[in-house]
């Protein structure tokens, strides 16, 4: 009974799943699954069905961004592009588009084109991937980033991009006003 | 590094948990609104299934789960499937990081995040994209109309919900759940002027968030049949249910951990404090649905934008002034 209940315990403490096989698992699986959303986006038929497509495709990324040890931009990303971003989208389509409409085609005449550009854009991303001097992550913590030195980094160092970017918005929110009130 | 098997284990029964709080709390939630809709119309409300009707949740659940599932031939497979999911998943996620408070030195939280209160942000806004998926893909006027006014509205109320929240942060000083809950050991937020009006506007939105009366336009029963979700039947119709109650404790649990010191209180067990505060929340809520009629679209959205936004915004204002003071 005591030989018993020492081969449980032993099972129940030193057997298990492997944490970098995990870790590895759900990275590829995210990454798989965020590459078919992406196709999906821009291959569906459906309109409604291309925004719920792009709503997964950001999730998987957030997930990814998890993965990295970067919880706070995985929650902002969710945050932005998926509560914002895409129910905006969502909201456009509700108000132009019926089930019943028909199915758009996701190809015309400039599909060379476009593919051509996509090729160079992809071979320029490569050559920088493959270019840069990657840096070994440490395997601890060291890299996590507190949001603490991040929002004292957005306030002193990145005082500047940070202004610029909530003038943009701003000028954008007043041009969306001035558009929508041109119509009356 | 290993994971060993018992930490799977437990793992897994920490989730069972956790997934059985959520529905028995539903299903009693359910009952105390029909008891406090009933006994503030002076009615006494279910009454013969089990002692004063304690009982006819459980055997709502069961009649609901043996209902034939319809799906009406017009409607969008892919999103009429997906919405329940999207209704009530994001909320079950958020339990990740409610602080429950204590029992026998062992701390009640899945997980206390040091993003906590973002995650929790961050979740409740894509519940919206479950309410859209109904409401566009029913292929009804009325599903339609209950998801357009529901997206418009829960948009709109977000921004004084956070900026509520972000008042309470900025108070404690950290985004985790348990160190905003330790910030309060002396004094509740709720006590200080500045932080009362973040509280009133919190709760305020956080109606709005969960549709409910006054702001329940999205399924304004009279206007809209049942708003986004009148197609759904059986097990589906439960889940939005199930996703609406759910909420309703989400939002309470954060304005308990939030402004009213969380599972911190004297004599009481913190677990029975949590309890108390965010029951006690969740009442006042059906109080006050019950008292107050609806409000019109455009005073809806008015109210939001005129009134709420502004407000926070310069009790934003007036917390940072009154830290860096």
């Amino acid at each position: 009974m005591n030989g018993l209940i020492q081969t449980l315990s032993d099972i129940l403490n030193n057997y298990g799943l492997r944490q970098e096989f995990a870790i590895r698992a759900c990275f590829y699986s995210l990454a798989v699954l965020a590459c078919i959303f992406g196709l999906g986006v821009v291959t569906l038929r459906n309109i409604f069905h291309c925004a719920i497509s792009l709503a997964m495709t950001l999730f998987c990324i957030a997930g990814i961004y998890l993965f990295l040890n970067a919880e706070f931009l995985a929650a902002v990303q969710v945050l932005i592009y998926v509560g914002a971003i895409v129910t905006l989208f969502l909201f456009a389509i509700m108000l132009t588009a019926k089930i019943g409409d028909r199915s758009i085609r996701q190809t015309n005449k400039q599909v060379l084109a476009s593919l051509a550009v996509s090729a160079a854009i992809l071979s320029l991303f490569v050559s920088i991937i493959i270019g840069s001097p990657w840096k070994k992550a440490a395997a601890d913590d060291t890299l996590r980033l507190g949001i603490g030195e991040l929002g004292k980094a957005l306030m002193s160092v990145y005082a500047l991009p940070f202004e610029a970017i909530s003038l943009i918005l701003l000028a954008a929110l007043v041009g969306a006003i001035v558009i929508g009130k041109a119509g009356k | 590094m290993i994971i060993p098997v018992l930490t799977l284990i437990i793992m897994l029964i920490v989730g069972a948990v956790v997934l059985g709080f959520i529905a028995v709390s539903a299903m009693f939630l359910i009952w105390w609104e029909r008891k406090v809709s009933a006994h503030i119309q002076t009615r006494y409300g279910p009454m013969r299934v089990g002692w004063h009707g304690a009982l006819q949740s459980v055997a709502d659940v069961i009649k609901l789960l043996l209902k034939e599932n319809i799906t009406p031939s017009g409607v969008d497979r892919l999103s009429w499937w997906l919405a329940p999911f999207f209704a009530v998943v994001p909320v079950v996620m958020v339990f990740v990081c409610i602080p429950f408070g204590n029992i026998f030195g062992i701390e009640l939280i899945a997980r206390d995040l040091n993003i906590g209160i973002l995650y929790i942000m961050a979740l409740t806004s894509i519940c919206v994209l479950g309410i859209f998926m109904a409401g566009w893909g029913s292929n009804n006027k009325y599903s339609l109309l209950g998801g357009m006014r529901s997206a418009a509205q829960i948009v709109s109320y977000e921004i004084p919900l956070v900026l509520a929240m972000v008042t309470a942060v900025m108070f404690a000083g950290s985004l985790s759940m348990q160190k905003i809950v330790e910030a309060q050991k002396g004094l509740w937020f709720v006590f200080q002027p500045n932080m009362a009006i973040a509280f009133a506007i919190f709760i305020i939105a956080g109606t709005a968030e969960v549709n409910r009366t006054p702001f329940d336009i999205p399924e304004a029963e009279s206007e809209l049949v049942a708003g986004f979700h009148t197609e759904y039947s059986g097990m589906k119709f439960a889940m939005f249910f199930l996703g609406e109650y759910t909420n309703m404790f989400v939002i309470s649990a954060l304005a308990a951990t939030l402004f009213l010191g969380g599972w911190s209180g004297p004599f009481l067990p913190p677990v029975i404090w949590f309890l108390i505060k965010t029951y006690g929340l969740v009442t006042f809520m059906m109080w006050i649905r019950w008292t107050l009629p609806r409000v019109r679209v455009d005073q809806l959205m008015g109210f939001a934008w005129k009134v709420l936004t502004p407000v926070s915004f310069a009790n934003l204002i007036v917390a940072g002034w009154i830290l860096m003071k």
